[in-house]
């Protein structure tokens, strides 16, 4: 390995692209031909292995590999492909990853062209001063229109001198070009050996022996075993145990220098500690400055998972722990409800951040959940010119104490065909949305931004927006920011008893039809008891809207002679084993599938 | 198995119809092969056989031949089944014989046949009096089917009679019942049989109202009509001894009362049922394996089943709240020697504050709701 040391020949890159463009399967090509892997090892998306991100065909946590190149002039390089996750709930991971990096290949499908996540990472790219190499992919599809697609990519703001390249990862095509513009077209890493270390951190994997495993790229200086190294933003000290790379096996060097990506180990216990964005310095020898760019994430999305089974509270407590000491953007706190036992709020950076800890909890924990109605994290200004924080609305103060609240809002953007704007806009303007923007990529194709309370697009809104755009939209969106809004507490009383987790907030104008259909929708699901009960949503003290429920009248079999005697023992048998499964609000059974599919329902 | 049982009812299913009701999930099959019942008479003749030899110092309180459709037999069918009963058990004296017959399957002819065979009571499935409800129900008879059937059962002798009538039926009015019990009683039938059209899930019917085809009355409804026809009923000086059962002063079906009171009966036929010494029996269902097994002299058992002491306390309890006097204290302390209060203190105690359960000295029994809501009641005894 001693061949390349000079960090001339050094190439930092990602591969950014939408959501199945194809970035893992360029991925994999590149590993192919770098021969950084056998065909033996082959298996696809060799980056993603985590199950669930090879099945959901995404990429949550980055990795960096090293690899080895030789060029068709006969020269060695390094290049470090740092994979980046494709999803927006990440994307201040992305931009990390992003700035661990020289350039960035940018994949586009020849058929579906450029989408919402295409110009969202080319932004986050630009920002960061990388070199953007386009890949226009799946040549190979029957569908695939090459030449309109780099018609729309040269209409991307900063994209209209960028190189170009086609090739088809499935076929194998087009490959060795863009290796070869990878040393052409992206800049060698800059920066001194000289001076204090400069370490950024990208990533991190947490291991119960080794603690945080962090992934650096070296801007300045050097790092190696034994050496003294902080974390500036929180000035704690530690001695590097280990530095390495992934070849895509991990594999340990002796040390880690300017330009180079690779991973550290220095007994850190706590991923709080490190976290993404951080940079890592000699303790004794600082850095003046930390690397730019460094925030803290905080959660946004909440929701609270319950076990179905109440015996599973402790395996989902130990799961959450676990979970967390490897994604520092989940946040829990244990909380118990009358109708749905012990359980925790957890906070997440999206929706799909949610998800995907829902289906982890459930698959690799085998953990049954019930997960809560998702919230945002409000912001309540209160009187007495305090600000309380609450992501879960049976938390809300009384209204006399508020002064105001506040709520995340969004830029979203979308891309999507011109026919169906029609309807999307509709839906945003009925979401609360507040146009900003629209323009055409091409003749029928158009960008459209909305500023919009994230609170809207919590509850079924991309299954709409599919379904108005027959599946061709495509969404992108940022969060911008608290801005003040008319929201209030609608709580929901079951026989006269508040039912927290059904409790909502939501705009004034809102209110009282979200409270009307979920009175109705109650009355359809809660199962009529021995007497009549009545629904209510109430705020501040007004009922604004009420069902009953009425007394059950009738539950017979008629007929019961001999050949019916075990099957209607049976029958009653079950419709006991159901009551026994009902949770109690007060005197009144619910049964728990109406629970969550209340849950669900917006 | 080994039966000590002194006495028994005794059931022999017959699973033909003319066509499938709708409704029904009742086992019965629809058949052209005229060799089928001859070939099922003979392996009932051999199940009675086998059962006479391990049951022989039993003797048996009761017969119901039910079904499917009995009558749609021949006469002299029938009477070669009573024969065969009477060749191989002891026989109480002037037992209750019953044999359930449908309008339009019987005749003059075969109703004397089965009066001179020893059959002493007609279960005559009538339904309703209203041909436009029959037709919607599937039936195949009409009311002047019912009439003439009626009328023959009465010529040929019978003085113990009884109709089933259907309520709860799709698009059925209150008046519509009322004119048809008023019409059932018009016949001074000795017993009749009230039942809510019950959804059983699989049938043709389950399917029409779940595609929302057909529409049931509501729960309320139906409740309405339940309590209307037990006024009528009583006014006409029908006892309402059973939850879906009502006869004139000492005419309760005494072969009916033996399941409520959770004493044993002998099944015979396919996909029938038995409950002897505290287990319970079921044959195959398979027409073609119960006639084989049987070729082969082998009882065509498809399972058996056999309760835990809770099971059967339970069973004990919820039959015998079935009907209307209820259950005597005294009955289940002689049958598991133990105070019921001992074992079910607390469903007891809750249905009573809810009002579904009386307790009188010497019995428990269902109030008015309770009545209505049974499976509620039930439900509470089982684990």
């Amino acid at each position: 390995m001693n061949i390349i040391t000079k960090v001339e020949n050094i190439r930092n890159f990602s591969i950014i692209a939408h959501i199945d463009h194809g970035k893992s399967t360029i991925a994999d090509r590149i590993l192919e031909l770098t021969e950084a892997i056998s065909p033996r090892e082959r298996r696809e998306q060799i980056l993603d292995n985590m199950d669930l991100e090879r099945e959901k065909g995404i990429t949550i946590k980055s990795k960096a590999v090293r690899l080895l190149y030789k060029s068709l002039h006969g020269q060695h390089y390094i290049f470090n492909l740092i994979d980046t996750p494709g999803h927006v709930d990440f994307s201040y991971e992305v931009s990390r990853s992003l700035a661990a990096c020289e350039g960035a290949l940018l994949v586009v499908d020849a058929a579906q062209g450029v989408q919402a996540q295409t110009i969202a990472n080319v932004q986050m790219a630009l920002e960061n001063n990388l070199s953007i190499i386009t890949v226009i992919n799946k040549i190979d599809l029957p569908t695939a229109d090459p030449e309109k697609v780099s018609k729309e990519i040269k209409n991307i703001k900063g994209l209209e001198d960028s190189p170009i390249f086609l090739a088809s990862a499935k076929e194998g095509t087009g490959i060795r070009e863009i290796l070869e513009a990878i040393i052409q077209y992206i800049p060698y890493p800059r920066g001194s050996l000289s001076k204090p270390l400069q370490a950024l951190i990208f990533d991190s994997v947490y291991n119960s022996y080794q603690g945080s495993i962090v992934y650096v790229r070296i801007v300045n200086g050097l790092v190696k075993p034994g050496m003294k190294i902080l974390t500036m933003s929180n000035q704690k000290s530690y001695e590097v145990s280990e530095v390495g790379v992934f070849t895509p096996k991990r594999k340990r060097v002796e040390q880690l220098a300017v330009g180079e990506v690779g991973y550290l180990t220095a007994g850190f216990k706590d991923i709080n500690l490190t976290k993404v964005g951080d940079t890592i310095t000699n303790a004794d020898y600082s850095a003046e400055q930390q690397l730019p760019g460094y925030k803290k994430v905080t959660p946004m999305v909440f929701c609270s998972f319950y076990p179905v089974e109440n015996e599973d509270y402790q395996n989902l407590k130990y799961a959450l722990e676990k979970l967390s000491l490897n994604d520092s953007a989940i946040s829990y706190i244990p909380e118990n409800s009358p109708a749905l036992g012990f359980g925790f709020r957890c906070g997440f950076l999206g929706l799909l951040h949610m998800e995907i800890i829902q289906e982890r909890l459930e698959r690799e924990y085998k953990i049954q959940l019930i997960a809560t109605t998702p919230s945002v994290l409000y912001r309540v200004h209160l009187k007495n010119k305090q600000i309380m924080e609450i992501n879960n609305p049976s938390l809300l103060p009384e209204i006399n104490v508020i002064d105001f609240i506040e709520e995340p809002f969004i830029v979203l953007t979308l891309i999507s065909p011109g026919q169906f704007l029609g309807g999307i806009m509709e839906l945003l303007q009925d979401r609360r949305g507040v146009f900003q923007n629209l323009e055409y990529l091409d003749k029928d194709r158009a960008r459209l931004v909305y500023q919009m309370p994230l609170n809207e697009i919590m509850l079924d809104f991309y299954d709409r927006i599919k379904s108005l755009s027959k599946g061709y939209a495509s969404i992108d969106y940022q969060i911008i920011g608290y801005q003040r809004s008319m929201l209030m507490k609608v709580d929901i009383l079951v026989n006269q008893e508040v039912v927290d987790n059904l409790s909502f907030i939501c705009h004034k104008d809102k209110a009282y039809e979200r409270a009307r259909k979920l009175v109705d929708n109650l009355k359809t699901v809660i199962p009529h008891q021995l007497f009549e009960v009545p629904i209510q949503a109430r705020i501040n003290n007004k009922i604004i809207a009420r069902s009953t429920v009425k007394a059950l009248k009738k539950n017979v079999l008629a007929k019961c002679y001999g050949g019916d005697i075990t099957r209607k023992r049976k029958l009653l048998e079950k419709q006991k084993a159901g009551k026994r499964r009902m949770k109690r609000i007060g005197k009144v059974e619910i049964p728990q599938e109406a629970f969550m599919s209340i849950l669900k329902i917006d | 198995m080994n039966m000590s049982i002194r006495s028994i009812g005794l059931y022999i299913h017959i699973p033909f119809c003319f066509s499938k009701c709708p409704y029904c999930d009742f086992f019965s099959i629809v058949t052209t092969d005229e060799q089928l019942p001859r070939r099922y008479l003979t392996a009932i003749r051999r199940e009675l056989e086998i059962y006479s030899q391990k049951i022989k110092e039993s003797e048996l309180l009761s017969i119901y031949i039910g079904g499917g459709t009995p009558t749609l037999l021949e006469g002299k069918q029938l009477e070669e089944i009573l024969i065969n009963c009477f060749r191989y058990f002891h026989i109480r004296e002037g037992m209750e014989i019953t044999v359930e017959g449908n309008p339009g399957t019987i005749d003059k002819e075969k109703v004397k046949i089965l009066c001179q065979a020893g059959v002493n009571r007609i279960s005559l499935g009538a339904q309703s009096f209203n041909d436009k409800v029959l037709k919607k129900i599937g039936r195949i008879h009409s009311k002047q089917d019912i009439l003439n059937s009626y009328q023959w059962i009465r010529e040929a002798g019978f003085n113990n009679v009884n109709l089933d009538i259907m309520f709860a039926l799709p698009g059925q009015s209150k008046k519509d019942l009322e004119k048809t019990l008023w019409e059932a009683v018009q016949l001074k039938p000795e017993h009749i049989s009230l039942y809510a059209l019950s959804i059983e899930p699989g049938t043709p019917l389950a399917y029409l109202i779940e595609k929302g085809i057909i529409k049931l009355p509501s729960d309320d409804f139906s409740n309405e009509l339940f309590s209307t026809a037990i006024d009528i009923l009583s006014a006409y000086g029908y006892e309402h001894y059973e939850i879906s059962n009502f006869a004139l002063p000492g005419k309760r079906c005494i072969h009916n009362e033996l399941y409520w009171k959770n004493q044993s009966y002998l099944g015979i036929g396919a996909g029938a049922s038995s409950y002897i010494d505290g287990k319970r029996y079921q044959n195959y269902r398979d027409l073609s394996k119960y006639i084989l097994l049987l070729d082969y002299g082998i009882l065509p058992i498809a399972y058996q089943e056999i309760l835990s002491l809770r099971e059967r306390m339970a069973e004990k309890v919820i039959l015998q709240l079935r009907m209307m006097d209820g259950l005597a204290k005294e009955d289940f302390q002689e049958q598991f020697k133990v105070p019921i209060e001992k074992i079910f203190y607390e469903p007891l105690q809750k249905l009573k504050e809810q009002g579904l359960l009386a307790e009188k000295e010497t019995h428990y029994f269902l109030t008015r709701r309770g009545i209505s809501l049974a499976n509620n009641v039930f439900m509470e005894f089982l684990d």
